[in-house]
């Protein structure tokens, strides 16, 4: 486990010390892509002035809003369609046909309609989220056993305790994929978003340092988002195996 | 003793696929089931037997004919008829005790009452020790232990079985086999036991009804005529060994008929 800890981080450090000995070296030009050290001071700068931190709650605060309405929806959606086929041949050509728009395509059109600062920001990460959601919860409620539903009428579940009890639990394996990936989808939509529709975020602080052409800040803001998108994946997987602890085995 | 189950001219057909003629599963089964007996459906695979099974379970519906429980038609699924399944069909997160629960959960029984009902049906399968497991954690006899105690545990008047030994090893088999007639014995449950066993209906039986193939019809019903408890020492006993032996000459035909169809 610590052996591979080491080795995992071996690549970070490889590529922080040749990054460190080219800018040294004069081979790539320091305003187009800072040196390690010059990023590490500006981190300390904009950690110490607590706007990074301004930033990046502002940011979590929009994906988790986002990513929410998005995995309420999704799941409601993929269970309603998955359970009756009626509902599902009635809805699925139109949500198949919003699928492939990319959330970017989405913005002018949000801004439009939600101006400028948080709303359109929660559209987006919806937009980016909803269809992973959707899309897992749908397949998972699909393809439950057909005995497992069978057992759970002959011993007198109800529509309330079937859903509760088996259908959810049983798609759960299936469903948790499909928000892990929505919440990185939706990270990265808010991003996109906060870059022109916001006045606060990660998005926007890039946005704002790259006109003041303040490079080490911009690929600070850009590291930030990424460690940030890591520790949510991370975080889902850890959550994941807190609550379906029989889907690696089970299956 | 009363009818408790009356099976009247049940027909099954299931519609055509691509242009085909539409295949008749079962055809004009008629059936009565005695409170308290002991009944064994055999046949070869594709006689309809499991099909008959879903139909009195209420999970397919007939296409013509009926089936009375206790002189009311059946129409749904029903807690007082319960399944054992082949695959077991346990629900993979909850633990052995919560699976064993799950029925007296759904009558609305206070948690503290479901939990020694559970306690009680784990100890007749002799489960206990494991309450805590999960499915995945125990072994395939297990398993169909705990789903024999999960069909148990909500009192049904009726426990349907298909093929419940269908994915175990032999020996696990011979020693569930048992099981089942001692538990049967206890509970004084009436059951339907579907198998493809000869020697597992006539040892666990009070009466095997065989069935044969396309379309699924009661071919023959014959009365085992042993003595209850059913031990293990009955399987050497001449009227065993002849009942079994009559089931294969009459069943053979078919069975050798299939085995060139699929061939």
């Amino acid at each position: 486990m610590r052996t591979s800890l080491v080795f995992k981080a071996t690549g970070f450090i490889v590529v922080l010390g040749a990054w460190q000995l080219l800018a040294g070296l004069g081979v790539v030009n320091p305003f187009l892509l800072p040196p390690p050290t010059r990023l590490a001071g500006a981190a300390y700068e904009l950690i110490t002035d607590g706007s990074l931190f301004r930033h990046l709650a502002a940011s979590l605060e929009r994906v988790l809003v986002g990513f929410l309405l998005a995995a309420l929806v999704g799941i409601a959606l993929g269970v309603l369609l998955g359970w009756s086929r009626l509902v599902s041949d009635f809805v699925r050509p139109l949500v198949e046909c919003l699928r492939p728009i990319p959330p970017i395509a989405w913005t002018p059109i949000a801004i439009l309609w939600f101006g400028v600062g948080n709303a359109p920001s929660y559209f987006l990460v919806f937009i980016g989220a909803i269809f992973p959601v959707f899309v897992n919860t749908f397949a998972a409620v699909r393809n439950i056993e057909r005995t497992q539903i069978n057992a759970a009428l002959c011993l007198g579940a109800r529509p309330g305790l079937l859903i509760r009890d088996i259908l959810i639990p049983a798609s759960l394996p299936i469903i948790f994929p499909g928000l892990r990936i929505a919440l990185g989808i939706g990270w990265m939509c808010v991003v996109a978003a906060e870059l022109i529709a916001a006045q606060s975020g990660l998005g926007y602080m890039i946005q704002q340092n790259r006109v003041l052409l303040q490079t080490q800040n911009v690929v600070v803001g850009m590291i930030t988002i990424g460690v940030v998108g890591f520790a949510m994946s991370g975080a889902m997987s850890a959550i994941e195996r807190r609550l379906v602890p029989w889907s690696q085995a089970a299956r | 003793m009363t009818r408790q189950l009356v099976i009247e001219r049940v027909v099954k057909e299931f519609p055509a696929r691509g242009n085909g003629a539409p295949v008749r599963a079962l055809e004009g089964i008629e059936l009565e089931v005695q409170e308290g007996e002991f009944v064994s459906l055999l046949g070869p695979s594709g006689c309809g037997k499991s099909t008959l099974l879903n139909i009195i379970a209420g999970f397919q519906r007939p296409t013509g004919g009926r089936v009375l429980h206790e002189g009311v038609e059946v129409t749904s699924p029903d807690r007082r008829r319960t399944v054992v399944f082949q695959d077991y069909a346990l629900f993979p997160w909850m633990t052995v005790q919560q699976n064993v629960e799950f029925g007296l959960k759904a009558q609305g029984a206070p948690a503290a009452r479901r939990r020694d009902i559970a306690r009680g049906f784990l100890a007749l399968v002799h489960l206990v020790g494991f309450e805590e497991r999960y499915p995945h954690e125990i072994s395939g006899g297990m398993k169909q232990r705990a789903a024999l105690a999960r069909a148990l545990a909500p009192n049904p008047d009726i426990l349907l079985m298909d093929e419940p030994f269908g994915a175990l090893d032999a020996q696990t088999r011979v020693l569930l086999q048992e099981e089942v007639a001692r538990i049967s014995a206890e509970t004084k449950k009436t059951v339907l036991f579907v198998t493809h066993s000869i020697e597992e209906a006539v040892f666990l039986g009070d009466r095997v009804v065989v069935m044969s193939a396309r379309p699924g019809r009661v071919r023959t019903i014959s009365p085992v005529l042993l003595a209850r408890p059913r031990t293990p020492a009955i399987r050497r006993e001449p009227a065993f060994v002849s009942l079994v032996e009559d089931l294969w000459e009459s069943l053979k035909p078919e069975w050798q008929e299939r085995r060139t169809d699929n061939a």
